[in-house]
């Protein structure tokens, strides 16, 4: 096209090429595909709404709900498990992360190894951890405490690690070349510098915990779950509703907060 | 001031803070164990039964597992992960657009928000419980309940990536005379859609994971198969299980991290040699500096 003088050229209309195109076909080949694999079919839409059992989950029996025994006592268990497991995740994360950073490792063979063993352990999802626990160490909210502290080390050394990765060499140089030792150096060079961030994450890593506990029941972990699967076993729905309700109001309330302070702190 | 520099002062009341913290957290910590019916020989013993069983399972029983039909079961997670990222992804798009501060009026912006929230706090695994009296036990609830609670999160990522767009596209098409869905189409969607396809991507990351673990519950997937080992303490089974989730775990975080930067940086940059640094390092997690 040759541009007429004083009139714009228009743009050329970008061209549909077939690769485009063959990526699209193969995505929605396996979409229908994996559809047909999960037993996906629009009218199990109308299936799921239409069912007579969601009528079982109503009304919502309240003074079964807030009698204290109930609910309140699992879930401040489900609290104790999240509350000890942070602290001491987030406490074995200090060290781990320091080691798994390539600023502020002490050797390569350290580095490699806690950077290879963290993704793996990252890899393996939190319920899992908590059934291997659960079968290893007996049931109850004492393998859920475990299970999440090696959850939250994994999710905390990930964070804290690549903010280490991101801060300034400057002081820790200094006092490397005042001659400090390696953990004198970490604590007076680089900790200061990024205590703020690894607090805001062990915040975080509080919220994942709270979401977390309150599931592991479940799998025989512990806490507010517990009385779940158990209701659900004995198909009251009306009191699964109920304590939802209670969960999530408080997951709500703790995120609102979490989110507030953490603000505040970066 | 002399010509000496003068050392800036410290900071005053540390060490009563640092004492408060600390007094904090101990408190914390002994209230939290005192709830976790811990016993000396059972917190001492905790590490000797770990430790056994993480003996038992090695060598993993590949062969066994993999004629129990594990290997469909793994693949099954993935299916439906991915069915369910595709329902959150189709249902939250069109919402993200009319929760958008910068497109959208503040009577349908508020209650999308307040939804997406409301689903962002509830769990898959919640999700599940809920469904599965409905739909039966099976991949269909763990399907949903993935689906139900992407929308909440895919939701959530698009808003702010349409409200962080260049608002002159916008003003083109409206002096143009264009009416709303135009301006989506041709002065929003292109700026939006390469960040959001990846954050689809990324979200359908997160679902495997959440897939696997739906299973335990009878949600379908690899999750049942697991449980269904460590409950007759048939650990090398288990431990195959488990290798064969955290393998295509991996795979599935190192393939779609490599598309998702692709589809934001438009082209896979620099030379050769620093493009497979970066595949290693995304196999590895290791950062070749």
């Amino acid at each position: 096209m040759t541009p007429t003088p004083g009139q714009s050229t228009r743009p050329e209309r970008p061209r549909l090429r077939a690769r485009t195109v063959g990526i699209a076909a193969a995505l929605m080949a396996f979409s229908v595909f994996a559809a047909r694999e999960v037993g996906f079919d629009p009218s199990t839409f109308w299936e799921v709404w239409s069912n007579p059992l969601w009528e079982k989950f109503w009304p919502i029996p309240w003074d079964w709900v807030f009698d204290s025994g109930n609910v309140l006592q699992p879930f401040v268990e489900t609290f104790q498990i999240a509350t000890i497991s942070t602290i001491l995740g987030c406490g074995l994360a200090l060290p781990v992360s320091f080691a798994m950073s390539s600023l502020t490792t002490p050797n390569r063979p350290t580095y490699l190894v806690s950077r290879a063993v963290m993704n793996v352990v990252r890899a393996v999802p939190d319920l899992f951890w908590a059934k291997l626990m659960v079968t290893a160490i007996g049931i109850g909210a004492f393998a859920g405490a475990w299970a999440l502290t090696i959850f939250s080390l994994a999710v905390m050394v990930k964070l804290f690690s690549e903010t280490v990765d991101g801060a300034d060499p400057g002081p820790l140089e200094a006092a490397r070349a005042a001659g400090g030792r390696h953990a004198p150096s970490l604590r007076t060079g680089i900790l200061p510098t990024v205590f703020p961030d690894y607090v805001a994450h062990a915040l975080y890593v509080f919220e994942l915990n709270v979401r977390a506990s309150v599931v592991l029941g479940l799998v025989g972990a512990g806490g507010i779950g517990r009385v779940l699967e158990a209701q659900r076993q004995f198909f009251r729905f009306d009191r699964v509703l109920g304590m939802l309700v209670i969960i999530f109001v408080v997951v709500w309330v703790i995120e609102q907060v979490s989110v507030s302070l953490r603000k505040r702190l970066i | 001031m002399t010509a000496a520099t003068q050392r800036p002062a410290p900071p005053r009341w540390t060490g009563e803070r640092r004492g408060a913290i600390g007094v904090v957290l101990l408190v914390a910590m002994v209230w939290s164990i005192s709830g976790l019916d811990v016993t000396l020989d059972r917190l001492l013993g905790a590490p000797s039964d770990a430790w056994a069983i993480l003996r038992q399972m090695i060598p993993p029983a590949f062969a066994r597992v993999a004629a129990r039909g594990a290997v469909g079961k793994v693949f099954e997670s993935v299916y439906i992960a991915w069915i369910g990222t595709v329902i959150g992804a189709l249902l939250s798009l069109p919402l993200a657009f009319m929760a958008a501060h910068n497109v959208a009026p503040i009577w349908i912006r508020v209650p999308i928000r307040q939804l997406f929230n409301a689903i962002r706090a509830v769990p898959e695994l919640i999700l599940a419980v809920i469904l599965i009296p409905i739909t039966g036990l099976g991949p269909w609830a763990g399907t949903l309940a993935i689906g139900i609670h992407s929308i909440g999160t895919l939701g959530k990522w698009a808003t702010e990536s349409i409200e962080s767009i260049d608002s002159g596209p916008i003003e083109a098409v409206e002096s143009t005379g264009g009416r709303w869905v135009s301006s989506m189409r041709w002065a929003v969607f292109p700026q939006v859609m390469s960040t959001i396809s990846s954050y689809w991507l990324f979200r359908f990351e997160i679902n495997v994971r959440a897939s696997a673990v739906l299973g335990m519950i009878g949600a379908g997937g690899v999750g049942s198969e697991l449980v269904s080992h460590l409950v007759f303490r048939d650990f090398p089974a288990a431990s195959a299980v488990l290798a064969l989730t955290v393998g295509v775990v991996l795979t599935i975080d190192t393939v779609s991290a490599a598309v998702r930067r692709r589809i934001i940086t438009g082209g896979v940059g620099g030379d050769d040699s620093s493009r497979s640094a970066e595949a290693l390092s995304d196999l590895t997690g290791i950062n070749h500096r």
